[in-house]
């Protein structure tokens, strides 16, 4: 109780616009992630972190271009966002997951709260939980329900979803999510095969497969990810905030 | 004395202040990478604005200090490019090679890199944020992922800014010396920008 009223009291002394819903604790832990590279074998640990219980939404992300209008659609550089940026502002639903946002916009927020995107081994490690177990992927029932990430049928979608066990909604919503490393899922792999083509692009190995083909809806996820420029907009990807445990 | 110092600084300011009205810089194109808010801290511990480089060409890196096949060859290939310059272009270009490492590359180790790689004052070795390395490497188009050994797969490359911070051109690092297209690029740019008077 302490804590979280000290940590409440740090968001309103630090910026704003403060954020008007919670985040939770997530304890670290090891965990076996869908995503392999090169050599390892997707074996992750997870430092403790907190993670946004709800992605960012609509009104939320609106008083941040008010209090930073370089982010507003009509001012952001085209660096830092392309064409379809808030394309659909002023028709959104002020309690939805903001969408249209890049990834530059995304990082801006969330530093402008004192926080950070979520990292991807930390989005995977949450979003492996259901309402009871810690991690549902072992349960082929609940996995093929996650296909429908990132469309209307998704089921954290459907009204009255309940919450994870770490207490967090709308991991497998309609709005795909980005993290703060999707650069680092890297789809370039044309040059892998080439002799010590990899070596000279990168420092060391890399390669990216998927230990479990039955995984689908992480290998989509990770698909889009992949795919996007920071300064891309989709109309169903949004993103939450995150921060290190100290 | 006390006022008089008062005063003068008081001129001081407001020449300043008079000055920096006159010359205020035109906005920044769209696509500049100085379009990114992120601080720095360079070797010599002088910290700065990312945005404060803008005004001069540069040929712009990421690397970090611990990384021993790649790192120094992409040093090896910026100095093998500002070699191949003449005199005037070389003091015209200025080198940045930002660290993806700001927890283990203090401004200390930095200056070490820059001391063992015996780089001149037109280099940069710079620090950014500890929030502000994935945002500058976005900007620039740099991939790179940390390995739990404490190394990082990242791309190599070396990219031409203009004088605003926009792309000009980009090469991959393969070797110690850089593709010879890119060096004639610069070269081209170098003489074209100065042709064509502070732009």
């Amino acid at each position: 109780m302490l804590a979280a009223s000290i940590f409440a009291i740090a968001l309103l002394a630090g910026a704003s616009p403060a954020p008007s819903r919670g985040f939770v604790e997530i304890a670290g832990g090891t965990f076996q992630s869908t995503v392999r590279y090169d050599g390892d074998d997707g074996k992750r640990s997870v430092a403790a972190f907190a993670i946004a219980t709800h992605a960012v939404t609509v009104r939320e992300f609106d008083e941040f271009v008010r209090t930073y209008p370089q982010w507003a659609r009509d001012r952001v550089p085209s660096l830092l966002a392309d064409s379809g940026y808030l394309a659909n502002w002023s028709h959104a639903n002020p309690d939805a997951p903001a969408t249209h946002v890049s990834w530059f916009a995304a990082d801006a927020y969330c530093k402008s709260i004192g926080m950070r995107l979520p990292d991807w081994d930390e989005w995977e490690y949450v979003a492996a939980a259901d309402a009871t177990r810690g991690d549902a992927r072992g349960d082929n029932t609940w996995l093929r329900r996650t296909f429908e990430d990132g469309t209307p049928r998704a089921m954290d979608a459907r009204s009255g979803a309940s919450a994870n066990i770490h207490g967090v909604s709308g991991m497998h919503g309609a709005t795909w999510e980005w993290v703060g490393d999707y650069a680092t899922l890297m789809g370039d792999a044309d040059k892998r095969g080439a002799e010590n083509g990899d070596r000279l692009q990168f420092c060391g190995a890399t390669g990216l497969s998927f230990a479990n083909r039955d995984d689908y809806a992480t290998l989509k996820r990770v698909a889009l990810l992949s795919a996007m420029e920071p300064r891309s907009t989709l109309g169903n990807l949004g993103f939450r905030c995150a921060r290190s445990t100290p | 004395m006390k006022l008089l110092l008062r005063s003068l600084f008081a001129i001081a300011v407001s020449l300043v202040a008079s000055t920096s009205a006159i010359a205020a810089p035109p906005a920044l194109p769209g696509d500049s990478v100085y379009q990114v808010e992120a601080s720095v801290v360079d070797q010599d511990g002088r910290a700065y604005a990312w945005q404060a480089l803008r005004g001069r060409p540069r040929v712009v890196t990421m690397f970090y200090a611990h990384c021993h096949l790649m790192c120094p060859l992409i040093i090896a290939s910026g100095k093998s490019l500002q070699g191949s310059l003449d005199p005037r272009q070389r003091e015209e270009l200025g080198f940045v090679s930002m660290t993806l490492d700001p927890a283990r590359d203090t401004p200390a180790a930095l200056l070490e890199v820059a001391q063992m790689h015996r780089l001149d004052d037109h280099w940069r070795l710079l620090r950014p944020g500890d929030a502000d390395v994935r945002t500058l490497a976005a900007a620039l188009g740099i991939r790179y992922r940390a390995q739990p050994d404490g190394t990082f797969n990242h791309t190599s490359v070396l990219i031409l800014l203009d004088r605003d911070g926009r792309i000009v051109a980009r090469s991959e690092v393969t070797d110690l010396t850089p593709d010879p297209r890119f060096v004639a690029t610069v070269r081209e740019y170098l003489a074209g920008a100065s042709a064509s008077g502070s732009n």
